[in-house]
Formats: structure tokens, sequence, C-alpha cells
């Protein structure tokens, strides 16, 4: 088949360069001192990682740019016939999983969630019950945001709608405009981490951890940083009580009368954590059964049949996007695995004289530079096969046991924890300025706040996010102790 | 959307290459769109077989049966052999269910991948190239083009391999015994359209980086921050109500 189009392809190594297996091939020639360093496939990785970075900034789609740097590289290292079969298989083989199907009912609620009118009722239900605490409308909009992450694993969604809904209240009650853009901003992040989180789903795919684990995982860490959130903003409103009054005043009648509104929503979570942990439904199933819900509840609060049609057309696109990203890093990571770069940059870093703790502040660091630069899920999905590998091994490898470990955690356990903070990490650069989206976003929806108040709001919540990474990094048991009562043992 | 391929307001240009891109960017809108509009019709499907899975299939829920319960904790009951204190309520799964998804999936993931691409929804660093106006941006979006595009038809010839193999070899799905080739046909497929929208994007990039003045046709035009924020609210929200 393939003569036709290409004739008697070369298909030994080294076809294009001629550096595929060549270890005379070297970055910095050998000396007789020194034994020179990223020969052959090592210098062929080192090439096409460059490619890829190089294309990415010239414009090329993220997607494309790891499938084609991936495609280079195999063409060298195995030749032009095996290489390019190879890469041919990688989009049908790693999009036609059981497990990656869990994908677009999850996408599907984001969208649906704000038609079904849940946002106005959670805010409603929150300021009633915890409106009479310090800043109260601002504590109320950062739990009714958590709840809605619940319906919605979109960071800047969330953020969209509570700027609709919160901030003309908070605005209302005298609230300072800074902070009430501030909380809206920072509380969309928490849809990252609370389930249904489609950023977590991708990270299980990559490195091959289970989907479930990781969603319950990313449920205590979610309600860690909304409590920081909180505290944060009643000290604020304690130091400076004009900022953020108090709203009481509610009698336990409408307290409780508030309630039934935002049952969806529980049932949502619910089912989603019950299929979780008791394996007597899929992930997907019970997404089915949430959107589905949903849905029921978007036609009662007067959606039409051409809302519908809109969220499953936005769904269908940004499903589609997501996996171009997927297999189109895959390709990259097949031709990685031949290049042992990953091998050798997870042996540098273990032989770094430093403790790990500082080498994972390091990494860290990097990804927050990063994120400045780039999307929060097209950077997860670049750096994922360099550092991944290197942060296990930094840990102790694959069949380390907690005791013997750098971090005092299984492999296993490990790379849970490592998903949930790089993902905290890279939510936390959608409120950083430059292209702190989530930012742009609420000036976008309010544009009598300038964006300069909006990240000046933010910056307080920056340091609150800096604190929960910190805790995250230093009480590992947040992350890990739902996924722990899932294994018995 | 704000993208200026999806403008269908735009008036013709008066130029003649100009006609030609816009002539070949309305052709291709409606295969586009109806691989996009099959894609959401599987979602709905995916949400609703799930929903029968789970409600009506009841695969694995069951009564406890009072009395022999070895402890009150039911509810996480599979880890040990639950059938021996359960009855089944309904137990009508639908058979190749996990089979039928997966080879689903090419429809859900990839069909709509030239959609996706008209509509600018794959993601890429805006860092550099947000900055660039005029000839520069339209020469190096030519370049982009025409990368993607020599990679899009790569993988169009070798993903139809792989399907070629299933075809000839009679490959099926393990449980179900279902036949692959189809689902594996689609890749190749949708490489192909992605391969002519990407062709349309080369030409319009082109015809810009000659002459950048022209009124913009069949490529992307670039949003900042500000505007991609813009979209996210009305992606959020339905039209700006």
């Amino acid at each position: 088949m393939k003569e036709w189009l290409f004739g008697e392809a070369a298909d030994t190594p080294g076809a294009l360069f001629g550096i595929g297996y060549n270890f005379d091939v070297c970055l910095f020639a050998a000396t007789e001192t020194d034994p020179g360093t990223a020969c052959g496939p090592l210098l062929v990785g080192t090439i096409c990682i460059l490619l890829l970075f190089g294309l990415a900034i010239l414009g090329v789609r993220v997607a494309f740019a790891a499938g084609i740097a991936g495609m280079v590289g195999m063409i060298e290292m195995i030749g032009f016939g095996p290489g390019v079969s190879t890469v041919g298989t990688i989009p049908y083989a790693k999009t036609s999983l059981y497990a990656l199907s869990v994908l677009p009912p999850f996408i599907l609620i984001g969208f649906l969630a704000y038609h079904a009118g849940m946002t106005a009722k959670l805010f409603d239900a929150a300021r009633k019950w915890i409106g009479w605490v310090p800043g109260g409308l601002a504590v109320a909009t950062v739990m009714a945001q958590a709840g809605f992450a619940a319906v919605s694993g979109a960071s800047t969604a969330t953020a969209a709608v509570f700027s609709r809904v919160a901030i003309p209240e908070m605005l209302r009650n005298g609230y300072n405009k800074r902070l009430a853009a501030g909380v809206v901003a920072a509380g969309g992040t928490l849809a990252t981490l609370i389930p249904p989180s489609a950023i977590l789903v991708i990270y299980a795919l990559i490195v091959e951890e289970s989907v479930g684990a990781l969603l319950l995982a990313g449920f205590l860490p979610g309600v860690v940083s909304a409590l920081i959130y909180a505290a944060i903003i009643i000290l604020w409103a304690k130091v400076q009580p004009d900022a953020g009054p108090s709203v009481g005043g509610y009698k336990w009648g409408e307290r409780l009368k508030a309630l039934p509104g935002i049952i969806p929503i529980f049932f949502v979570a619910g089912i989603i954590i019950w299929s979780i942990y008791t394996g007597k439904a899929t992930v997907t199933e019970a997404g089915a059964l949430g959107a589905f819900v949903i849905l029921i509840v978007a036609f009662t609060q007067g959606m039409r049949f051409g809302g519908l049609k809109d969220a499953l057309m936005e769904t269908a696109r940004l499903t589609v996007m997501i996996f171009t990203l997927i297999w189109g890093i895959f390709i990259f990571v097949t031709f990685l695995n031949y290049s042992t770069v990953p091998q050798a940059f997870s042996q540098w870093i273990v032989d770094l004289p430093y403790n790990p703790y500082l080498i994972l502040l390091a990494i860290l660091i990097g990804y927050a530079v990063l994120g400045m630069f780039m999307d929060a899920i097209g950077m997860l999905l670049v750096t994922l096969p360099i550092f991944y590998p290197a942060v296990m091994a930094l840990n102790g490898g694959d069949y380390v046991t907690r005791e013997t470990s750098a971090f005092g955690l299984s492999s296993t356990e490990a790379s849970i924890w490592f998903g949930i903070i790089v993902v905290k990490m890279a939510e936390v650069c959608l409120i950083t300025p430059p292209i702190g989206l989530n930012c742009f976003v609420v000036n976008g929806v309010r544009p009598d706040i300038p964006l300069g108040d909006v990240f000046k709001g933010i910056a307080i919540f920056f340091i609150a996010d800096v604190i929960a990474i910190a805790a995250l990094v230093l009480f590992p048991d947040i992350v890990l102790f739902l996924p722990d009562l899932m294994s018995p043992g | 959307m704000s993208d200026a391929t999806d403008d269908t307001k735009q008036p013709k240009p008066e130029d003649g290459f100009g006609q030609l891109v816009w002539t070949l960017d309305r052709g291709l809108r409606w295969p586009e769109d109806i691989l996009n509009l099959l894609a959401a019709v599987a979602t709905m499907f995916l949400v609703l077989i799930g929903v029968y899975q789970i409600v009506v299939g009841m695969r694995d829920l069951c009564f406890p049966i009072p009395g022999t319960y070895p402890s009150d904790d039911w509810w996480v009951a599979p880890s040990f052999g639950f059938e021996d204190y359960c009855v089944p309520l309904i137990n009508a799964p639908m058979f190749g269910y996990i089979d039928m998804i997966e080879l689903a999936m090419p429809i859900l993931a990839i069909i709509g991948i030239a959609y996706c691409m008209r509509m600018g929804t794959h993601i890429r660093m805006d860092l550099f190239i947000g900055r660039m106006k005029g000839r520069p941006l339209w020469t190096i979006e030519t370049f982009n083009a025409l990368v993607m595009l020599i990679f899009a038809l790569l993988m169009a010839r070798f993903s139809y391999d792989f399907f070629d193999d299933a075809f000839t070899l009679g490959d099926s799905t393990t449980d179900a015994e279902i036949d692959t080739w189809p689902s594996k046909l689609l890749v190749p497929l949708a490489f192909c359209l992605l391969a002519v929208r990407l062709m349309v994007q080369f030409l319009g990039a082109l015809r810009l980086a000659a002459n950048p003045a022209l009124p913009p046709v069949g490529v992307i035009v670039q949003k900042d921050i500000a505007e991609q924020a813009q979209e996210e609210i009305r992606e959020a929200m339905g039209s700006t109500r």
C-alpha cells in the first residue's frame, strides 16, 4: 500500500538527519576529559523538544505541534515506514477507550449548568446560611462557587456566571469593588478540583492512574482551598469592616426554604462519588445520569431545544479539542520513550544534590512561569511527559513503599498527589497576570470594574493559593484521604 | 463565535483569488457542520445510553436481603460478591455496551476536527503571534497552515493503513465481536476533511500575506485575551442576555 505514495521509503533509523542511533553525533562533542553530551537518540529527543516549543511559539496549534515533533522524531528514530505507520495508529488507539468516554458528559454538564439556573439558587442559599459572618456575601460567593463546581469543571465559566449573579449583589451592599471582583475570579478556580473535572480525567489518562481516584482526590483540596479563601475574606472584612459588611437576619424558615432548589447539585456530586466508591456504575454512566438530571432541570427553567443544540455543539467542539490534544501528546510521548529523554532527565533530577522538596519547589515555580504564557490544559499536557517521570523517580521509582520514598508516599499515592498539585498550580495561572483569563472574564462581564482593580483584588487570593499549595505539599493526606478509602488496605 | 471564518454576514470579497477562497470556505462548511452535528447527536446518545445502563439496566444494583448481610455498610458491597446477599432488581444490561462506546469514540472525538479547526478552538500559545500584525503575521500563518497541512495529509494516508489492516484481516472487538473497520475508517476521513480545511486556511493566509489590506477570508482572525474572555462568557451563558 505504501509504495504507491512513497515508493521504497527509507526504512532505516536516522532517515532525516542521520543521527537516530549514531552515538558519534553529540550536542557537545566528546573531548579527552568529557564523554560528550546528548548523543544519538538523546540528541534527537532534544532537537524534537525544541521543535515542539518552536512550532508552538510560532502559533502552530499545540496538539499539532506535539504531533509533528513526535512524527519527525519517530521517523528519525525508527525510519520513515515504521515511524509514520506507528504514528498513524495513535489517534484511533488513544481515543477509542471507554475510560475517555467520561469526558463528553462532564463537559455537557458544565455547558448546561448555567441554563439550569443553579447559580442564583446556590448563591441565595449560601447567603441565607452564611451571610452573617464578616464579609458574608463574599464568603457566600466562594461557597456557592464551590457548590457550582460540582456541576461544572470549567474555571472560566464559573467565574463568568458568578460575575453576573454575585457581583451586583455585593456592590449593592457596599462591598469593596476589588474584593467583589477578586473573590469571583479566584473562586472560579475551585471548579477544576471539585469533581466533575475534565482536567483531572486527562491527567489520569496521561499518567495511567485510576480516573476515579483522581476525581475523588480533588474533592478535599477543593474544599480546603474554599475554606482558605473564606478565612482570608473574613480576615479582610475584620481588618476593614467597610469592605465587606455581613448580611444577617434570615430566619430558619427562610434558610430551609432555600435548600430544595440546590438538590440537583448534591445529586450530581453524589451520583459521581457513589459510582466511584461502589463501582456499581461506571463514571461515564454516572456522568451521563448527572448530565440528564441537569438537562431536565434546565428544561424546567425554560431552556428550549435550541439551547440544548447549542450546548451539544459546544460540547462536541470542546471534546474534539481535548481529544486532539490527547492524541497529539501521545504521539510525542511515544517518540520521547524511544529517545530516552524522560529517563535521562529523571536520572539527572535524582542525581541533583538537593532536598527533594527543594527540587519539587523548583518544578512548581517552573510551572508558575510557564503558566503565564500557556493555557492550563496545554501546559499540563506538554510538560507532563518530562516532569511526571522525573517527580516519580524523585519519590523513589515505581515500586517504592512509603517508608523508603522521598515524599513518604507510595508510587500510586505520589502520582495522585502530584496530579492535584500541578492542576492546582495550573489554575493559579488563571488568575495571575499577564494572561489571567479569569480576571479578563470578570472584567468582560463587568466592564465598570477596571482590569487593574480585578488584579489588585486577586492578589490576596493568590497568597491564599500559595498557602493552599504549601498545605497540599506538606500534608498529602488532604489529597489522599478519600482515594485511600476507596482501595481497601 | 467571533472568528472571521464563521461570520456568515461577511460579504464575498472583490478580488478573484479571494472569491475562490470564499467559495471553498463556504463549500466546506456544510460537511464540517454536519459532522460536528453528528458528534453532538452522539454525545446525546452517550448520555441516554448511560442513563439506561444505570437506571433501567440496573447492572449491579440490587436489594439487600434482610438478615443475610454481614455488615451494615451494604452500599459498599461489590467487593465481596454481593450476589450472595442480594437479588438483582432488573438485570438487563445492554450487550456489548462498552465495545459500542469504544467504537463510537471516533464520532465523538475525531470527526469534528475540521470544524474545530475552522472555529479556532484548538488551543495555541498567543504570546508571540498575538503581537504580530499585517504581513509578518500572515506569513507566519501561511507557514503554520502549510506545516499542519502536511501533517494532516500524512496522518490521513497512514491512518488509512490502520483501517486497511483491520478491513483485510477482519479485526473485531473482543467482547461483542463487532467489526472495527467502520470506526477506524472515520479517522482518515476526518483527516482528509481537515487537510482540505487547512488548504483553505493556507490559501487564505497566503492571500493576506501578499496583500494584508484585503478583507480576511477563510482564515482565523486573531483574538486578543479580552475577546477570548468574551467568548468564554458567551459559551458559559449562551447569547449575551
